[in-house]
């Protein structure tokens, strides 16, 4: 027999939750937008989307509002208080993914008039496409507490990596080839960073995902090596 | 009367007993008495000292090993086969929903539950290598090693000095010693500047808060090893329950304390170790409590093992 004996506490929480898959849901709307802006050269629609973040900023401050106050009134313990640690994390992930897509809408100018060759144009799409793929994954595995799902987001970020990696040396042969100019091809390969970080954003977030499930904070192979120098300078 | 006012009034009309009937002798134990007594006693023929003494500092140190503890008043079983170690100068806190059995496990170390009528207590607890529940032991000697402080502040209707006086008296205590008792005692229980300039007067006439600081000072006057707490905030303001809150985290580098509380926050901020219990009802109705999980504090409280405890702890059942 279960019963509810501290319903506000946990529909303030489920606010939260709501309000995080909701920015999450905006992030790779966004993405999209953008890339669509870019491809097109749309500087209008790159004005908007840059806009459009200053809703996610708001977003961002109200949630992390309604975590402080959780944290400050209910005393949470347990599986609470893990789902508003991972929430107050997952607040910057998102949001500074958020800033991410604004970095690309702000490179829309200043590479108006520039042909991009299919080859690049090809793999901006396909970076998108990860991209967009990869924060709906983590925005799914928080929404459905899915610690299976988040751990598979790591190994899927190596896509993303990989086409970034391909895209850096087209820009490059373009500009070698005489297509674009080095300071064109310096601000697309920046752009190409972006979209590779918001990837990055993503893995986090599935990262504190797969906390508030087991409880276990995320390893890192950098981490475990300074623990095993620490442990031997003690001994 | 529950069985809880019926220790207490016990403890209470206790009425001061006589040194000659306290039978509180024998080796080691002459400079102090049992302050939770009223009751005659054959004289202890097992010395439950232990190691007891030195309160010397060791994180591996068992002080009780319970094995399979279950608790009857007369048919019905109240806890359920509990099995757990209490670790020395560590506060130890047991939660749970009421009826859960946390109170009567906690009567269990010091043979409160021996004062109530048809309770009975099944299984082992081991104090300090010595068989707690065999008829060699005495258990006014147990009550005086294992100290206990009440729900309800209960000063004895006398003042704040013979309070704290009371049960070193009892243990023969010379009427010299008897000074730097009461200072000693009063100061480890964070009470002394308060009091030190009315100790003639009557101890009913200090706040709930100072109430239960005198009685912890009682308790720990006659060198205690462990001490109890049954809820010893419940009747205390956000103030006096900081006060006894800081207090029980000095008093565990001398003490092990075991802790009942329904405030669970007041378990996560002041234990080192919780234990979570829980009770169940049989076809027949009756309520049985059992443990669910012990763990440490800091565990039980950001990733608790058992559904049950989360369900708990995070209000998800009533």
């Amino acid at each position: 027999m279960t019963e509810e004996v501290r319903t506000e506490f946990h529909q303030l929480m489920d606010e939260v939750r709501a309000d995080l898959v909701q920015m999450g849901g905006m992030v790779a709307e966004g993405i999209s937008a953008v890339t669509a802006a870019l491809l097109a050269g749309d500087i209008g629609g790159a004005d908007q989307i840059i806009t459009a973040d200053d809703e996610l900023d708001l977003l961002s401050i109200e949630t992390e509002e309604k975590c402080v106050r959780l944290l400050a009134l209910q005393q949470p313990v347990a599986v609470d208080l893990r789902t508003i640690l991972t929430d107050l994390r997952m607040i910057s992930e998102i949001e500074r993914s958020g800033d991410l897509v604004t970095n690309i809408a702000k490179a829309v100018a200043r590479l108006h008039g520039v042909e991009l060759e299919p080859r690049v144009r090809g793999l901006i799409d396909r970076m998108r496409q990860q991209a967009v793929k990869l924060t709906a994954m983590a925005m799914d595995a928080y929404a459905e507490q899915d610690a299976g799902l988040a751990s598979v987001l790591n190994d899927m970020d190596d896509v993303l990596d990989d086409l970034h990696n391909e895209y850096i040396v087209s820009v490059f042969a373009s500009h070698e080839l005489g297509k674009i100019s080095i300071q064109h091809a310096v601000q697309l390969a920046v752009v190409g960073r972006f979209y590779e970080r918001i990837g990055d954003h993503a893995v986090n977030v599935a990262e504190r995902v797969e906390f508030l499930v087991t409880g276990e904070l995320p390893e890192h192979l950098g981490a475990n090596r300074a623990r095993a120098r620490r442990e031997q300078d003690e001994m | 009367m529950t069985p809880e006012e019926a220790v207490m009034t016990q403890e209470s009309d206790a009425s001061m007993p006589d040194v000659a009937q306290s039978g509180v002798s024998g080796p080691g134990v002459s400079e102090s008495g049992a302050v939770v007594d009223g009751m005659t006693s054959p004289g202890p023929r097992i010395d439950v000292s232990g190691a007891a003494m030195g309160h010397t500092r060791a994180d591996t140190q068992t002080v009780f090993r319970c094995d399979d503890i279950h608790v009857y008043y007369t048919d019905f079983l109240a806890l359920r086969d509990v099995s757990l170690d209490i670790a020395a100068h560590e506060v130890t806190a047991f939660i749970g929903p009421s009826g859960c059995g946390k109170t009567t496990f906690l009567r269990c170390f010091n043979r409160m539950n021996d004062l109530i009528e048809g309770a009975r207590v099944e299984g082992s607890i081991n104090y300090h290598g010595v068989e707690l529940y065999q008829d060699e032991v005495d258990p006014v000697e147990v009550r005086r090693r294992v100290g206990m402080v009440f729900q309800k502040p209960n000063p004895f209707p006398k003042s704040i000095y013979d309070n704290i006086a009371y049960g070193p008296r009892l243990a023969g205590a010379k009427r010299s010693e008897l000074d730097d008792i009461v200072e000693r005692s009063l100061t480890r229980a964070a009470l002394w500047d308060e009091v030190r300039d009315r100790l003639k007067t009557s101890a009913y006439g200090l706040s709930g808060g100072q109430q239960q600081r005198l009685c912890i000072a009682r308790a720990i006057a006659v060198q205690p090893d462990v001490v109890l707490m049954d809820e010893p905030c419940s009747a205390l303001d956000p103030i006096a329950t900081g006060r006894i809150e800081e207090l029980i985290a000095e008093l565990k580098t001398e003490y092990t304390i075991l802790i009942v509380t329904h405030n669970m926050q007041q378990a996560a901020r002041i234990s080192d170790m919780t234990a979570f219990f829980s009770v169940q009802a049989n076809e027949m109705g009756q309520r049985t409590g059992e443990l669910v999980e012990y763990a440490p504090t800091s565990l039980i409280f950001t990733n608790p093992e058992d559904p049950r405890t989360e369900a708990y702890i995070t209000g998800r059942v009533g």
